[in-house]
């Protein structure tokens, strides 16, 4: 990959990973961060899972922009959400920052498109990747936990799957035709 | 100090097992520790004076030593290794008991809680030459890769980079996981150890050390800025007093400062209310009106009714009637007296808001009242403190002068922890006082006398530990003086004794509520009051039995008849129980 060459030069230095450049045997550097990146980056082109896809933005390994089809059988069938991840310096140990660009209707979904999801908060693992990242929101569209919404609207109406339907591709079609979809 | 370490030893007993006691430590803490409260104290009296150790105070070292004991018995009455006893401690809050309890209730219960997993074969992987890491997906040799007792391996530098973002986030680092989801293994210390660098080493031992006060019911860290030491309870007795080596007194159960007698609930109250808002608010309200217009809080502290409000408002309005001023002038009486005030006050307009002010004014007053003196007593408390941080070198020269051993002056500081102390519980009297209610007249003028007593006593010894003390300081050691260093000594030592009477009895009073007041009450008091009167009358004046005591103020008493109360000779009728004095 001739990106791949370029994408390591441009390792964004935080504050913190500058810190840690004087210690001693530091466990987390960027340079592992972004070859575990690279090496997701390569399974993910080349397993070929339906409905997800993911790819850094730009020159920045870091930033990555990913993109969601609803699973079919459920009322997200034939939408497609754009989504960024945000990996921070000691990734995979701590979760990346995940939201979704485009605004999306869902209990489990605020309207900054901050997502309520275990595995990317206390339950994150660093077993976890970007794969399972997707996949995991790729499921949490057909099956919200409606206990502890983001959206409480989007809650009380779940039960009655018709008409969220209607009010779920109102809302879509008003974020395409403001120019936001993806 | 014996009693102390031999209590503190038998409590230990009863409550762990028998091989685990903590007499050394407690020995040591009441040795070194408790320096100023060695002296003098002969008598078990509940009193106001310092406390005795039901606890112990723990450094570092301590808790680190603790901590090993603890360890060591679990690991040998459970038959587990010592990192395993650590884990079960630290899950079950360092009891002992409990984990004995809870390990022999449900083994299996227990392991899978705190995530002692049976050990597991490692995962295969021994039969072929490389295996993949989960984490970053590169090849290595199973040597290369570790696990903990459930057999999930990863590469040493991706357990590495789990165990220094788990260190960084705090404390939790002390029960990690297994990297795998869902997998519930504990570490252990051993491995989180050998893959930590040097500071995270250091941060996760000192995790380590806090979690015995900080996960301890038994245990909790001194309170003062900047102390190191926590406090260990040994005897399970929840209101105590604690006084920490860096010299902080602190009630155990609320973590304030010493309150005694005075109940937690009433000093939290009055912190509260001493930090509150609320007496900010009720100032401006008694003190200020609104502009009409902006709503701005206005002090009117000179000058005439004709009042201009700051820019950017500028509204010019009258004080008394806050109506508008374009509307006064001779119409309304003159510009010097508000016509309108006048009537609308007479129809009884103001009435409300005048009412409400005046209220204000008044709770403000009788907050202001009290916490002056409980924050002048608490002044005192802290220039006797740093008087008794000093002493040593007065004693050395007055040990010099006088010719006298350093031993023979133990009175003077003595005189100065008890002055400490008095100023201590007199200080918390005043927010009781605050919070007694005015209508019970008998209990709130029962308890302002004695507090008045104990007040005045201490202020004779304290101006005695002061400025009779001072003489024999001079810098002119031929200076004259008021009295020899003996009299001196017999009326500093006196008045110690006599205000530590005074201080213990209103103690006592404040802790029972000042139930001897209610009923029969008066008669009962005074008995009380008249023993400990007696001996102040007894030291009081050159004429009485006790020639010794001739320096001491002049106050003289005359016994009631009927109640026994011993008054003052200037009193023409019994102070408690109102009858006259006789011929």
């Amino acid at each position: 990959m001739a990106q791949a060459n370029h994408v390591q030069t441009d390792i964004p230095r935080s504050p913190n990973a500058k810190s840690r450049v004087g210690m001693e045997a530091k466990p987390v550097d960027s340079h592992s961060v972004a070859r575990r990146l690279q090496s997701e980056l390569m399974s993910l082109m080349t397993s070929g899972d339906a409905g997800i896809s993911a790819f850094p933005e730009g020159d920045n390994i870091f930033n990555w922009v990913g993109t969601i089809k609803g699973s079919v059988g459920t009322v997200y069938e034939g939408l497609n959400y754009k989504l960024s991840l945000k990996f921070p310096t000691d990734y995979p140990f701590k979760a990346p920052m995940v939201r979704f660009e485009t605004p999306c209707f869902h209990p489990n979904v605020d309207q900054y498109g901050n997502i309520c999801l275990d595995i990317l908060k206390d339950k994150w693992s660093a077993v976890y990747n970007v794969r399972t990242i997707l996949l995991s929101i790729q499921s949490l569209l057909g099956e919200p936990n409606n206990d502890s919404p983001l959206n409480g609207y989007a809650a009380a109406l779940w039960p009655n799957q018709e008409e969220y339907k209607v009010v779920l591709q109102k809302k879509f079609r008003e974020t395409e035709s403001g120019g936001v979809s993806s | 100090m014996d009693s102390d370490d031999e209590q503190d030893y038998m409590q230990d007993s009863d409550d762990d097992y028998g091989d685990y006691d903590q007499e050394d430590f407690s020995q040591e803490a009441s040795d070194d520790d408790y320096g100023y409260e060695d002296m003098g104290e002969d008598d078990d009296e509940p009193s106001s004076r310092l406390p005795t150790a039901h606890y112990a105070i723990l450094s570092d070292e301590d808790i680190e030593a603790r901590q090993a004991e603890a360890v060591k018995s679990v690991a040998s009455v459970l038959s587990v290794t010592e990192e395993e006893a650590t884990i079960l401690l630290r899950h079950f809050k360092w009891s002992v008991s409990r984990v004995n309890d809870e390990w022999f209730g449900d083994e299996e219960r227990v392991r899978d809680l705190v995530g002692l997993v049976h050990p597991a074969g490692l995962e295969t992987g021994r039969g072929r030459r490389k295996v993949s890491c989960g984490i970053c997906f590169d090849d290595f040799s199973r040597d290369e890769m570790i696990a903990p007792r459930c057999g999930h391996l990863y590469c040493k530098d991706c357990w590495k980079g789990y165990v220094h973002s788990e260190v960084g986030e705090g404390p939790g680092c002390l029960t990690l996981r297994c990297a795998q989801p869902d997998c519930n293994a504990v570490l252990g210390d051993e491995m989180v150890l050998q893959l930590v660098d040097e500071e995270d080493r250091k941060k996760f031992l000192k995790y380590a050390r806090r979690s015995y006060v900080e996960d301890n019911r038994m245990a909790k860290w001194c309170p003062a800025p900047g102390c190191v030491y926590s406090v260990e309870d040994l005897t399970g007795s929840s209101s105590m007093d604690v006084l920490c080596r860096c010299g902080h007194n602190f009630c155990w159960e609320c973590v304030e400062e010493a309150h005694r007698p005075v109940d937690c609930a009433t000093v939290n109250k009055w912190i509260l209310k001493n930090s509150a808002e609320s007496e900010n608010m009720n100032w401006i309200l008694a003190n200020s009106k609104p502009c009409p217009k902006c709503k701005r809080p206005i002090e009117k502290n000179q000058g005439c009714m004709h009042m201009s409000c700051t820019p950017p408002c500028k509204f010019e309005f009258c004080w008394l009637c806050l109506g508008p001023w374009t509307e006064h002038g001779e119409r309304t009486g003159g510009f010097y007296a508000c016509n309108r005030y006048e009537a609308a006050k007479t129809e009884g307009v103001y009435d409300e808001a005048e009412r409400r002010r005046e209220m204000a004014k008044n709770s403000l007053e009788k907050y202001t009242h009290y916490y002056e003196r409980w924050a002048t007593n608490e002044s005192s408390r802290q220039k006797a403190l740093e008087d008794l941080r000093n002493i040593g070198d007065k004693i050395e020269i007055l040990s010099e002068r006088q010719s006298q051993p350093v031993s023979q002056l133990k009175f003077i500081t003595e005189a100065l922890q008890q002055i400490v102390e008095c100023r201590r519980v007199l200080k918390w009297t005043y927010a009781y006082g605050y919070y007694l209610p005015d209508e019970d007249i008998a209990k709130k003028n029962f308890f302002e006398y004695s507090q008045g007593d104990a007040e005045a006593n201490l202020e004779r010894l304290h101006q005695c530990a002061e400025k009779d003390l001072n003489q024999f300081l001079n810098d002119d050691p031929a200076a004259p003086t008021d009295m020899t260093f003996t009299e001196f000594k017999t009326k500093l030592a006196g008045l110690t004794t006599v205000t530590r009477g005074y201080f213990d009895s209103l103690v006592r009073d404040l802790e029972t509520g000042l139930k001897s007041v209610d009923g029969k009450a008066a008669a009962e008091a005074g008995t009380s009051k008249s023993s400990r009167s007696k001996s102040k009358g007894g030291k009081g004046k050159g004429g009485s039995s006790r020639p010794k005591s001739n320096m001491l103020d002049e106050v003289a008493y005359w016994p009631c008849e009927r109640c026994t109360y011993a008054n003052p000779n200037a009193s023409i009728a019994c102070q408690m129980c109102a009858s006259p004095r006789p011929a």
